[in-house]
């Protein structure tokens, strides 16, 4: 009987980069006819796999078998010949082409790039409720028709194993339920979905089977008839982390930053942050807990003044600050780590003396008058290799030389410098070393004693209850619960983020 | 082959569409200059002479305009069309000389393409900024082109270090009956019909099969890049290459493709203005013309037909400026008429900011016109600069490049 062919079989794969292990020992297996599910937190190698299954990546061990047969995958074109498709998070498609235009490029062979292909898109539309317009131009499609436009696109070159990748993270509701409802029409055609998420109530939604990963392999497998969201968020965040210890509470009484009911509206209409408030006292850690994407980028940008609030009020010590540019804000004493030091934090090929100054370029010692005071500069970068333990050749080095670690320790040091009054760090030790992470965690708790208030966002449960005095959750662009830290447990949060019972 | 018979329904609708829309905005277009022609009393305006010296100025900027459809279509912004034109007159020369101009322009068409190439291998392969080897190109292609002039054309006969004269032109062709007829309606200065029988006369009278050869190229481009799998997997290599390459096409290929034949098309405009705008190769002849082309391609929003028109206007100012400052003069009313015309439709769009500033522009041009007699010569040999950046600073708000131009492509980015 075919049916009882697995559609897809992945045997102990593994793939290494450069200084990271991006998977190992994975094992999967998904089922014919059957939505596949496949969680674990950001940075667990959920995306590599999928990488590896669609052809962009070769794995460095392991077999791959695609409805029994052993296959090697090379390029995306031959995954395709196989039958396996994949659905990016990232949409693949060109705004200024129409549907069918990226419907048939690449595959123009198969019905032509005139009427054949018109009528075959509109059958697979029609087949399984797509409602596509060839002639349309994809810029006039919203998030949720671009999405059915990528699986009809797969499917249009006969795929019968079709991976998506976090595909309701740009979803509003009403969006997932459409589309979950095509899923089940592809799945009752006899075609398999590998469905990636970290959402766990869709996951339970929709899966037959759940595989989860953490740290680049699987730790398990559950039956969404059975199994509880408690369950699942337990095994996707583990906790075998060396926690940072809680300190005795230095909070005071002089609020430093208020944001009072601040909501941020993208360009669709759609609410990125919903009438979020807070405030941070002086000598205060506020974690912000949640899922990635769902707003804390935003909060952040909202609160650098790289975006404007729709409505609310922000309001820094005693001054309104909602509408100040981003150089006004950080010489009024805002510093601030953010999530992606290479796209914001450094500039990599300059040395880091230069990078010192960067956000401090109108404030001494890196600037005298309207000039650069690179003597001054120069010193204060010596300073805080030293005191900040930068392991670098010279401040002559371009930031690029060091390790991810050392980079991180550099942007510390330069954001702590000039006595900052508010200290903005986004998942400030991502990807560094555990002696990078400890001496990042130390510098933030002394500075939380000499009175700083800090907003804390980080993905890492263990980080958040080690160092923050009051967690916030965040889902879907509104806190949707308060903790505190000293009881509750990263289990607790994970099923307030991904929206259970909180 | 249901599908080609369906189809065609498809796109009849869209060549009338476009047809209907050119067609009216021509005869407007044609109306708005006629009527200046008759309030200025310059019937020089659209004599046929003007208008052949239109055409012959407009088919160097047009070949150039479609090399860079080609080349941005996929991606690349070929800022070295200039350069690619230079090594395309010298190509023509020394190709005519020696076998005659139909291998003359061929010649033209493989030095402009070598000047493709370099590109190619530079922005695609090696990553580089294309604006930084768009400028090499054009420094290279001077370069080159003076080089070779000087090592070759002195031993030639009619040639110097610096130019090559007595070059034998492609054939011109004459349509004896409407020719004649053309002329007669011409010369009785009527409002607009002497005006579109000047075009046809000028179109029906001693053309040069090269011009033909250029205007044709137009639709050529325009079928195979948008009506073939190949123009498809092009533009989307300029559109989203990450997209096209988890698609599996080959986005180097297609760039490589592109790129080559923008190439040749500026060499063929090069080649065009060594054999038919001027009778031999001189240093220097091509005089910006690449940029005016670029301009022009955008002005025409990266589409054949627009760049066409982009094109025509160019040439057209171009030409006027080699006749009479009196033309010119009267240009200063088309200019203001246009201005105040755009004015009153940004208005009716509500965008009540850029309707004050174009009209206060069309005003003061107005004045200027009113107020006196002729415009100085210094400005007569700006005016299709001026006209350049007045239309790009108009038109700018409106134009779609495409998504991916010009930006850096690795292959393996993709997901």
């Amino acid at each position: 009987m075919p049916s009882a062919v697995d559609a897809v079989q992945l045997r102990g794969i593994g793939k290494r980069f450069p200084g990271v292990v991006a998977n190992h020992d994975v094992d999967v297996t998904i089922r014919p006819g059957t939505v596949h599910a496949l969680i674990g937190e950001n940075g667990a190698g959920k995306s590599t796999l999928m990488k590896i299954l669609y052809g962009v990546q070769r794995p460095d061990d392991g077999t791959i078998a695609i409805e029994g047969e052993q296959v090697v995958l090379k390029s995306p074109t031959e995954a395709i010949e196989v039958g396996v498709g994949m659905v990016f998070q990232h949409f693949m498609l060109a705004d200024n082409l129409t549907v069918l235009e990226n419907m048939v490029l690449g595959a123009e062979k198969l019905h032509g790039i005139g009427d054949g292909a018109r009528t075959e898109i509109r059958r697979i539309s029609d087949r399984f409720g797509f409602d596509l317009d060839p002639d349309v131009l994809v810029e006039r499609l919203g998030v949720a028709a671009r999405q059915r436009l990528e699986i009809a696109k797969v499917l249009y070159r006969g795929a019968r194993i079709i991976i998506l990748d976090e595909p309701t993270a740009v979803l509003v509701p009403q969006e997932v339920d459409a589309l979950f409802e095509n899923l089940r029409e592809l799945t009752s055609a006899g075609n398999s979905v590998l469905f990636i998420s970290h959402k766990l109530d869709e996951v339970l939604a929709i899966a037959d089977d759940i595989t989860v990963m953490r740290r680049g392999t699987t730790v398990g497998t559950a039956d969404p008839a059975t199994a509880t969201k408690q369950e699942l968020a337990e095994l996707m965040v583990g906790s075998e982390l060396p926690s940072p210890e809680t300190e005795e509470s230095t909070v005071t009484d002089t609020v430093q930053l208020s944001l009072s009911d601040v909501t941020l509206t993208d360009e669709f209409g759609r609410n990125l942050l919903s009438d979020l408030s807070l405030t941070i006292r002086r000598g205060e850690v506020l974690g912000i807990a949640g899922v990635e994407g769902n707003g804390q980028a935003e909060l952040v940008e909202t609160i650098m003044g790289m975006r404007i609030p729709t409505a609310g009020r922000i309001m820094l010590g005693d001054e309104d600050v909602t509408h100040w540019h981003t150089r006004r804000l950080r010489e009024a004493g805002i510093g601030y780590i953010p999530e992606d030091r290479h796209r914001h934090g450094l500039l990599l090929d300059a040395p880091l003396w230069e990078n010192r100054i960067l956000g401090h370029q109108t404030r001494p010692p890196s600037s005298k008058g309207m000039f650069i005071n690179r003597r001054g500069a120069r010193k204060d970068t010596e300073r805080i290799v030293a005191d900040y333990d930068v392991r670098a050749p010279g401040i002559d080095t371009p930031s690029r030389a060091l390790s991810g670690g050392n980079q991180q320790k550099l942007i510390v040091g330069r954001e702590m410098s000039g006595d900052p009054v508010l200290l903005i760090a986004s998942h400030p030790t991502r990807g560094v070393d555990v002696g990078a992470q400890a001496a990042i965690w130390d510098h933030i708790k002394r500075a939380r004693r000499a009175g700083l208030a800090v907003l804390l966002i980080s993905a890492d449960l263990d980080e958040l209850i080690g160092l923050s005095d009051t967690i916030q959750v965040i889902l879907r662009g509104r806190f949707v619960g308060t903790f505190d830290p000293a009881k509750v447990t990263p289990q607790d949060l994970g099923t307030a983020m991904t929206g259970g019972a909180a | 082959m249901s599908a080609t018979t369906a189809t065609t329904g498809r796109k009849r609708t869209i060549v009338e569409r476009l047809t209907t829309s050119w067609l009216y905005i021509g005869l407007i277009g044609i109306g708005v200059v006629s009527f200046v022609r008759i309030i200025t009393d310059t019937d020089d305006l659209t004599g046929a002479g003007t208008i052949r010296a239109a055409i012959i100025a407009t088919c160097p900027i047009l070949a150039a305009a479609l090399g860079g459809l080609w080349a941005e279509r996929a991606g690349v912004v070929n800022i070295g069309l200039e350069g690619q034109m230079i090594l395309g007159t010298w190509g023509a020369a020394f190709f005519t000389y020696h076998y005659g101009p139909w291998v003359g322009i061929l010649g033209a068409a493989l030095l402009g393409l070598i000047g493709g190439l370099l590109h190619a291998v530079a922005t695609v392969t090696f990553g580089v900024d294309h604006i930084v080897s768009g400028v090499a190109i054009n420094l290279i292609g001077a370069g080159a082109a003076t080089y070779l002039a000087e090592a070759i054309f002195p031993d030639y006969e009619g040639g110097g270090p610096r130019q090559l004269n007595g070059l034998e032109a492609p054939a011109q062709i004459t349509i004896p009956g409407v020719s004649d007829l053309a002329n007669s309606i011409a010369d009785r200065h009527w409002f607009v019909v002497s005006d579109i029988a000047s075009v046809v006369q000028a179109l029906t009278t001693n053309i040069s099969t090269l011009s033909l050869l250029i205007f044709a190229l137009v639709i050529v481009s325009a079928l195979v890049l948008w009506r073939t799998s190949f123009g498809l997997r092009l533009r989307s290599c300029g559109e989203n290459p990450q997209a096209a390459e988890t698609l599996g096409i080959n986005v180097y290929l297609y760039k490589y493709v592109a790129v080559l034949v923008s190439g040749a098309l500026a060499g063929i405009g090069g080649g065009f203005l060594a054999l038919v705008a001027s009778s031999g190769f001189s240093n220097g002849q091509t005089g910006g013309r690449g940029y005016i082309g670029l301009a022009a391609m955008i002005f025409g929003n990266w589409r054949p037909g627009g760049l066409l028109a982009g094109a025509l206007t160019f040439g057209y100012t171009d030409s006027l400026r080699l006749r009479d400052t009196q033309s010119v003069h009267s240009l200063l009313l088309l200019v203001a008429i246009g201005l105040l015309a755009f004015a009153a439709w940004r208005a009716y769009k509500r965008q009540v900011t850029g309707a004050l500033v174009v009209a206060g522009a069309g005003v003061l041009v107005m004045a200027w016109f009113l107020l006196t007699d002729s415009v100085p010569r210094e400005f007569t040999v700006m005016t299709p600069y001026v006209t350049t950046m007045f239309v790009l600073a108009l038109g700018s708000q409106r134009l779609r490049m495409p998504a991916a131009d010009g930006k850096p492509y690795r292959r393996g980015s993709a997901g």
